[in-house]
């Protein structure tokens, strides 16, 4: 509901602005199309709190229209939203974009851009981005879904030419583990005040991306 | 002493029941497998479900480490038993037999007699341990293979293939002194029941009462701690993300303490009971 008065005010503030798609990023949607295909070496760090999982390795297989493809030898856990470096989905669709002006974060001066996917398919219901208009590439996004919540998206990179992240933070709302009481160790101890705390939890994962061949 | 040890090895080994118990270990771990088998996939279903609305999973956890792991949990209250029934009966059977008068009518000294039966005893345990854990460990690596262990202990905890090996070893260690525990029990019974049938129901209530009694709060921590029931499950500690060492040991030692309390109890009661 949030989400849908949030576009519906935007729309109307910026009904003048809101016909043309920011250059910037149709700039670096530009560069971003050009990545065709690329597989890369993924170190996962996943932090949820009732999560313990040691640091795990995947070969990550990106074809552009294409689900991206994870393989590995051990089991890894991927969140479902957070690792589309590319953005494939939120530029699936036809969109209409809102310039929220610019805004320093780390140090780095970012454009912010809105968002807002205008056609019913779309997963994705609002994604505010920022973007770095000097190396023409996103370093940020806060992505609002209109099934699976939201989450956002850190990027980092190697170089000041690269459209690829080398490192990614992602963070996630993840649901409380329900497990029944036959299932835990027999001495488990019971700690009711944290079974009734809510429901959701946030969740992150540090993703190291590494070796990309195209 | 070593001559009374070795003769009760012989004896022990001659026996068709040491066979028929080992017979019986083995038939409950196969039975245990194909449970674990359809309970590990449905351990599986309940752990991840509520993480598949927002994780994808890639590769398998239904492995030969998960199979083990719920082997362990099964085998820690069917084993016992067995092992209580057949190390009981090294005395008990001498008693029934008659066999003990002729033996210590003979320049046998009491203590060394039935020390000689608590070694061969805990020799048993830690041989039939050492045979659950490697034909276990065959099974269930040639049949599942390797791969991480997932386990629900506070937190969801996962553990890398190798990881889990050595966890899994050291929670067959730490169980083999909970083994020892109940093998000393039955030992220490049978000098004060005498009588097989007897002895094999204290034990089997023992066990059970033990295992009542395990989730029993003492509501002081430091009697929690000495709480023999409370110390059986020891081996649970090798699979919270950080092992408590500390805990493990005291645990361990405090159980080992009792084991060797109750041996000089049966040793001490033996030299004072009349032969007949």
């Amino acid at each position: 509901m949030k989400i849908i008065w949030m576009m519906a005010l935007l729309l109307l503030t910026h009904v003048g602005m809101a016909q043309e798609v920011d250059a910037d990023l149709m700039k670096i949607k530009k560069r971003l199309d050009a990545v065709q295909r690329f597989t890369a070496t993924v170190v996962l760090d996943l932090d949820v709190p009732f999560i313990r999982m040691p640091t795990k390795t995947a070969q990550m297989h990106y074809e552009k229209g294409k689900q991206t493809r994870f393989s590995s030898d051990d089991f890894v856990m991927l969140p479902k939203r957070g690792l589309d470096f590319s953005f494939d989905e939120l530029f699936k669709y036809p969109f209409i974009t809102v310039d929220r002006g610019m805004e320093t974060r780390s140090g780095q001066s970012l454009k912010v851009v809105h968002v807002i996917p205008s056609d019913n398919r779309a997963e994705l219901a609002l994604a505010t981005l920022y973007l770095d208009i000097i190396n023409q590439r996103i370093m940020q996004s806060e992505i609002n879904t209109r099934k699976e919540g939201s989450y956002t998206l850190s990027m980092h990179y190697a170089k000041p030419s690269d459209i690829l992240p080398n490192r990614v933070e992602a963070t996630f709302a993840v649901e409380r583990l329900k497990i029944p009481f036959n299932f835990m160790g027999k001495d488990t101890q019971i700690d009711r005040q944290q079974l009734k705390s809510t429901d959701k939890k946030t969740g992150a994962i540090k993703i190291q991306i590494k070796d990309y061949k195209f | 002493m070593k001559t009374l040890v070795w003769a009760e090895i012989v004896k022990l080994m001659k026996q068709s029941k040491t066979y028929y118990a080992l017979g019986a270990v083995f038939l409950i771990e196969c039975l245990i497998f194909i449970t674990a088998y359809y309970q590990g996939s449905a351990i599986l279903d309940v752990l991840l479900d509520s993480l598949k609305q927002s994780f994808y999973f890639e590769g398998t956890l239904l492995n030969g480490n998960l199979i083990l792991y719920i082997v362990l949990n099964g085998l820690w209250f069917n084993v016992p038993l067995i092992i209580m029934i057949i190390t009981s009966g090294i005395l008990t059977d001498e008693y029934k037999d008659g066999t003990i008068q002729t033996t210590l009518l003979q320049a046998v000294d009491k203590g060394s007699f039935i020390g000689a039966k608590y070694v061969v005893a805990i020799g048993f345990t830690l041989f039939v341990i050492a045979f659950m854990m490697v034909s276990s460990g065959i099974l269930a690596y040639t049949i599942f293979g390797k791969g991480d262990l997932v386990v629900y202990l506070q937190t969801l905890n996962f553990f890398p293939a190798a990881d889990a090996f050595q966890r899994i070893g050291w929670a067959f260690a730490s169980g083999a002194v909970a083994m020892l525990f109940y093998s000393v029990v039955s030992m220490t019974l049978a000098v004060w029941i005498k009588e097989a049938a007897k002895t094999w129901i204290a034990s089997a209530l023992f066990l059970i009462i033990t295992n009542l009694l395990l989730k029993l709060d003492l509501g002081i921590a430091i009697a929690n701690h000495f709480f023999f029931p409370k110390l059986m499950d020891t081996w649970q500690a090798f699979f919270y993300h950080e092992i408590d060492w500390g805990l493990v040991w005291l645990n361990n030692t405090i159980l080992l303490g009792y084991g060797v309390c109750l041996i000089g109890l049966g040793v001490w009661t033996f030299r004072k009971q009349d032969i007949g």
